[in-house]
């Protein structure tokens, strides 16, 4: 049922907005804020294949430009993660992959998504862009995206399972 | 093979949209065509969010507690010092009451100038690798609050409302590397620029007189705008860290450390009121005397 499969989407994906930018936001992290939502769409690609990668992307990217207390341009997140979640149902699609693996292509996919706000950021003129500061975001979100996605992507993925079973033939 | 051609499309259509939906609001920006989407999307979020700060909020302060746990052991090192200094002050106490009541005077005539202010939680913050300095405050319209209004903590100027929803509000901190404020020398009346650079314990000021005195050490209060919008004169930002004169340009920029810990906020006062836009008697100049 296309339904369920939207409505597990959707409620993963408010859930991670809201929990991103109240409760990991305000606490003292080192260097960055953990992607929280960048797993949770890099988690559904990894289990639906890259239409729903990119669909989920595009929402959890467009929810993250507009929720409060946004103010950066509307649609750069929504442009990140449609493409990173589009690549990552792509190359990962067709089985069961090992956990390690995930790992490491979810934390690559964080590390991807600070280069290109970074680099889209400073295309359009945004004077906020520092450059300075990318080296230390690029390894702190790189290593919470890590350990997000241990129990994020196969959580996922299990939920998938049970919420969309027809989508999951094997 | 179909499948993949369906998922191609898919994509160009949803870049297509993200590139749009950039130069939509690039071109409209604030109160452009994008506008009913933030403010339905800040109505829906702006509950959920305070629902998800009233939940967490416990738990955030014990970590913000193990966090600071270093720094409150300095602060109480300091204050046992501070304590026995005062205790050897309070005997000197009945010599300082005449000037205590003239103090008493200025705080009178302070309260005539001052503002009112609606308190507000931090409820959500903008990550970090965005790059913008953003919090959502758990006060909105309904409570009286509106766009331009000046936010102050106990330390100083932390910011300015930017977006209002119906119990939210956005606040762009003075940190932030697009947010300016006119800014004053307390001592000298010196006026400049005080623009965030990004970096939350570091703002520049950009001095109007290349020849004006300043040293490390000098406070910066803001100058005031019109009508108190945004921000109200005489709050203070920051603290002259350090001071480089540029060769080659016409003002002096010094470096301020801001008296607001952006990083650590929990409650702050948002200002409704500002003071009254001119609170001094006019003097009106004497008649010329006929044939001087």
């Amino acid at each position: 049922m296309a339904w369920r499969r939207a409505l597990l989407i959707a409620t993963l994906l408010i859930l991670a907005v809201v929990i991103e930018l109240t409760v990991l936001a305000p606490l003292p992290w080192w260097g960055a804020t953990p992607p929280l939502v960048l797993v949770v769409v890099a988690g559904v690609a990894l289990s639906f294949g890259p239409i729903t990668g990119a669909v989920a992307g595009f929402a959890g990217g467009l929810l993250l430009d507009l929720a409060p207390p946004a103010l950066t341009t509307v649609g750069i997140a929504a442009l990140i993660l449609t493409v990173l979640g589009y690549g990552l149902g792509r190359i990962f699609d067709s089985d069961e992959r090992p956990l390690w693996l995930t790992t490491v292509v979810t934390a690559l996919a964080a590390g991807i998504s600070v280069l290109a706000t970074a680099a889209l950021g400073g295309l359009l003129g945004d004077v906020r862009v520092r450059w300075d500061d990318v080296p230390g975001f690029l390894a702190a979100v790189i290593v919470y995206a890590a350990f997000l996605s241990l129990p994020c992507v196969p959580g996922i993925r299990a939920l998938s399972r049970r919420v969309v079973p027809e989508a999951f033939p094997r | 093979m179909r499948e993949l051609r369906k998922a191609r499309l898919v994509l160009a259509l949803l870049i297509l949209t993200s590139i749009t939906l950039i130069v939509v609001d690039l071109r409209g920006g604030v109160g452009g065509p994008l506008q009913p989407l933030r403010t339905v999307t800040t109505a829906v979020f702006g509950p959920l969010e305070r629902g998800a700060a009233a939940v967490i909020s416990p738990v955030q302060s014990f970590v913000q507690a193990v966090a600071n746990w270093g720094d409150q052991q300095a602060t109480i090192d300091e204050l046992t010092m501070q304590n026995e200094q005062l205790r050897a002050q309070v005997d000197t106490a009945d010599v300082d009451r005449d000037r205590v009541a003239a103090l008493d005077a200025l705080l009178g005539l302070a309260a005539d100038t001052s503002v009112d202010i609606v308190p507000a939680e931090v409820i959500a913050v903008g990550p970090a690798q965005g790059f913008a300095w953003t919090v959502t405050l758990d006060a909105g319209s309904g409570d009286g609050v509106s766009e331009g209004m000046a936010v102050l903590n106990g330390g100083g100027l932390v910011g300015r409302v930017v977006s209002v929803g119906p119990d939210t509000a956005t606040v762009l901190l003075i940190v932030d590397a697009t947010s300016t404020v006119g800014g004053r020398l307390a001592g000298s009346a010196q006026i400049g620029i005080v623009s965030g650079t990004g970096r939350q314990d570091l703002m520049t000021m950009q001095l109007l007189d290349p020849l004006a005195p300043v040293q490390s050490g000098d406070v910066v209060v803001t100058f005031g705008s019109q009508s108190g919008r945004p921000y109200p004169p005489g709050i203070p930002v920051g603290v002259v860290e350090s001071v480089s004169g540029t060769p080659g340009q016409l003002t002096r920029v010094a470096n301020l450390t801001p008296y607001a810990d952006v990083s650590m906020m929990s409650i702050v006062g948002i200002v409704v009121n500002p003071p009254r836009t001119d609170p001094r008697p006019v003097i009106t100049a004497p008649p010329l005397a006929e044939g001087s």
